[in-house]
């Protein structure tokens, strides 16, 4: 069987274009709520990502496209948005481990500094 | 006392040091650290960095260790060292202001279409700055505490009303000799009106001349009639006579890209070399002025902007390659910010903002504006960026001003949707104009952002370069 002849991958038969969006169904275990949101954020000019209520450990999310756009472009949309939550589910552990870190060194930067102007 | 050899092996048990990371291409990420260093690495070694199993004695490894993205047994000193950078390329901001621009005039003898500053008829003396407000002015020049200022006159064109100019440098001087800063003028002119009067008087004081050049004869004129339609060869001419009076060093060009000029970059440049300059800044349009009202800078789209500034980077390093030196400003500005511990002083990429901490402008009628960009929105019926008067304000009130501390507080990208986690953020800045003109908003929605998109789009084109080309790479380092 040649490649153009293989059935897609599961996830990208999961994802249907109709009536201008596409649904997906996220876990929560696997992308936090805060980096569905900055993916969202970021994906904005490609699609405006109505996010759901989370139930248990899922989030539904509606991609909704502007009228004119095509399916092909639809879902590589899609597919770049789930290549942007896993860097932004990195980026939260990332930001997570390095927080207190980070404000360690920005103390240290300052601690010298005078903030109040000595006559 | 010495520790044993083995505390200084490599060593899987490190801490992460805070970063950044954004995808360069499809395959590879840009890394980068709070005080600009950075990393370029596979998905694959990103995410074995992070979760700890990066073989200690790869390459990858060696560089993140080498530029503090992590800390180990023995060498928690990176947390110094990262504190110490990040000091010293914040320490420009306790400064404060060095750039003082005074709009001597509005008027001007040119009527280009992008004037970005609403021009007015030569005869139209209403809109020269007074001698009062002038001398109001230098007062608050001079209760900046910066070491090192820079009074640039402009307008309008500056040279229209030269009396002005040459009582404020006069002025200036004379202040100066109990103050002993270092005080630097720089006159942004046309060249037209420059006589010989004039060019003594830059001589008497070492006055720079900053011109504007858009490239070979037919283009210029085209961008920037003049009566008698000759502005090109009056600029030439200008630029002649200035560099035999005052040295080749004392004249700089600006150019001013449009639509027009979009596909005629190697034009553009080879202009530049063939008059002997050895810089040349690739501008792109600003949304402001005469430019976004006649729909030029609406239309203007910022991919043909990113294609020009390719081409043309790659024609400037092909020029160098063949022996001529010439450098881009705004690649240099960036370099800079990539391998220099004090970053860039450029107003227009800082964090916070340049916003009058960088410069301070001078209306022609006596308001103050955080930006020269502020005071052109101001023309297009925004007052943002107005701070206060001269007449009315000093110093401190100008730079503890609502608007100011406002635009400041509010638009920090550390603290901004999409700038705060991007890889490019050390590298770039905010500019809350730009975005207050063209999303209504000084923040603005980076996705949607013009700014946002030239930045990466330069940032990940001149890295790429520096990665994977060794002979541009050689140039690029060349201009630092």
């Amino acid at each position: 069987m040649s490649g153009s002849d293989a059935a897609p991958p599961l996830e990208e038969r999961a994802l249907v274009f109709q009536g201008g969006c596409v649904r997906l169904t996220l876990d929560l275990r696997v992308y936090r709520l805060t980096a569905v949101q900055k993916a969202s954020y970021r994906f904005a000019e490609h699609f405006t990502a109505i996010l759901g209520a989370p139930e248990e450990h899922r989030l539904g999310v509606c991609c909704l496209f502007r009228p004119e756009t095509r399916e092909a472009e639809a879902l590589d949309a899609v597919r770049r948005y789930f290549q942007e939550l896993l860097d932004q589910e990195l980026r939260e552990q990332i930001g997570e481990e390095t927080r207190a870190v980070r404000a360690l060194i920005l103390a240290q930067a300052f601690s010298r500094t005078d903030l109040i102007q000595r006559d | 006392m010495f520790q044993e050899r083995k505390a200084f092996e490599p060593d899987r048990d490190y801490r992460l040091a805070p970063f950044r990371f954004s995808p360069l291409d499809g395959s590879r990420y840009v890394v980068t650290n709070d005080v600009g260093e950075h990393v370029v690495l596979s998905r694959e070694h990103l995410v074995a960095f992070v979760q700890r199993t990066l073989p200690p004695d790869s390459a990858p490894y060696k560089a993140l260790k080498s530029r503090h993205f992590m800390f180990d047994r023995q060498s928690r000193v990176a947390l110094d060292l990262l504190a110490l950078k990040y000091r010293t390329r914040a320490e420009q901001l306790a400064a404060f202001t060095g750039l003082h621009i005074f709009v001597v005039t509005l008027r001007c003898d040119h009527s280009c279409q992008y004037c970005q500053v609403s021009r007015q008829a030569e005869d139209r003396t209403r809109f020269d700055m007074t001698l009062e407000h002038a001398d109001k002015a230098l007062a608050l020049v001079f209760q900046s505490p910066s070491p090192a200022l820079k009074i640039e006159f402009q307008g309008g064109e500056p040279l229209l009303n030269f009396g002005l100019i040459r009582h404020v440098v006069e002025r200036a001087l004379e202040m100066n000799r109990a103050r002993g800063r270092d005080l630097q003028f720089v006159i942004a002119t046309n060249l037209s009106r420059l006589s010989e009067e004039i060019l003594a008087f830059c001589r008497q004081h070492g006055i720079f001349l900053s011109t504007s050049l858009d490239g070979p004869q037919a283009l210029h004129n085209a961008q920037r009639p003049v009566r008698g339609g000759d502005s090109h060869q009056r600029t030439v001419d200008g630029i002649r006579r200035a560099r035999e009076v005052l040295g080749a060093q004392a004249v700089s060009a600006l150019m001013t890209t449009t639509r027009a000029s979009l596909d005629r970059v190697e034009e553009v440049i080879d202009e530049y070399v063939r008059l002997g300059f050895h810089g040349i800044f690739l501008r792109n349009l600003s949304p402001y002025g005469f430019a976004v009202r006649r729909k030029e800078g609406q239309d203007y789209d910022v991919d043909r902007w990113i294609a020009f500034y390719k081409r043309g980077l790659a024609h400037i390093l092909k020029l160098n390659a063949e022996g001529y030196a010439l450098r881009e400003e705004f690649t240099a500005i960036l370099l800079q910010k990539l391998f220099s511990p004090q970053g860039s002083n450029y107003v227009d990429l800082q964090s916070p903002a340049g916003l009058g901490i960088g410069a301070l402008v001078y209306n022609y009628d006596g308001h103050v504006y955080a930006s020269d960009e502020g005071r052109m929105l101001a023309e297009m019926g925004d007052f943002s960026f107005r701070l206060g008067h001269v007449a009315r304000d000093d110093h401190a009130a100008l730079l503890t001003s609502e608007p100011l501390l406002s635009h400041l507080s509010d638009t920090m990208p550390e603290g901004a949707p999409m700038c705060s986690d991007c890889a490019f953020l050390p590298l770039c800045g905010a500019d809350p104009v730009f975005h207050r003109a063209t999303q209504g908003d000084s923040v603005g929605h980076k996705a949607f952002s013009a700014f946002c998109k030239k930045q990466m789009a330069v940032l990940r084109h001149l890295i790429t370069l520096l990665e994977d080309d060794p002979s541009a790479r050689e140039t690029l380092l060349g201009w630092l």
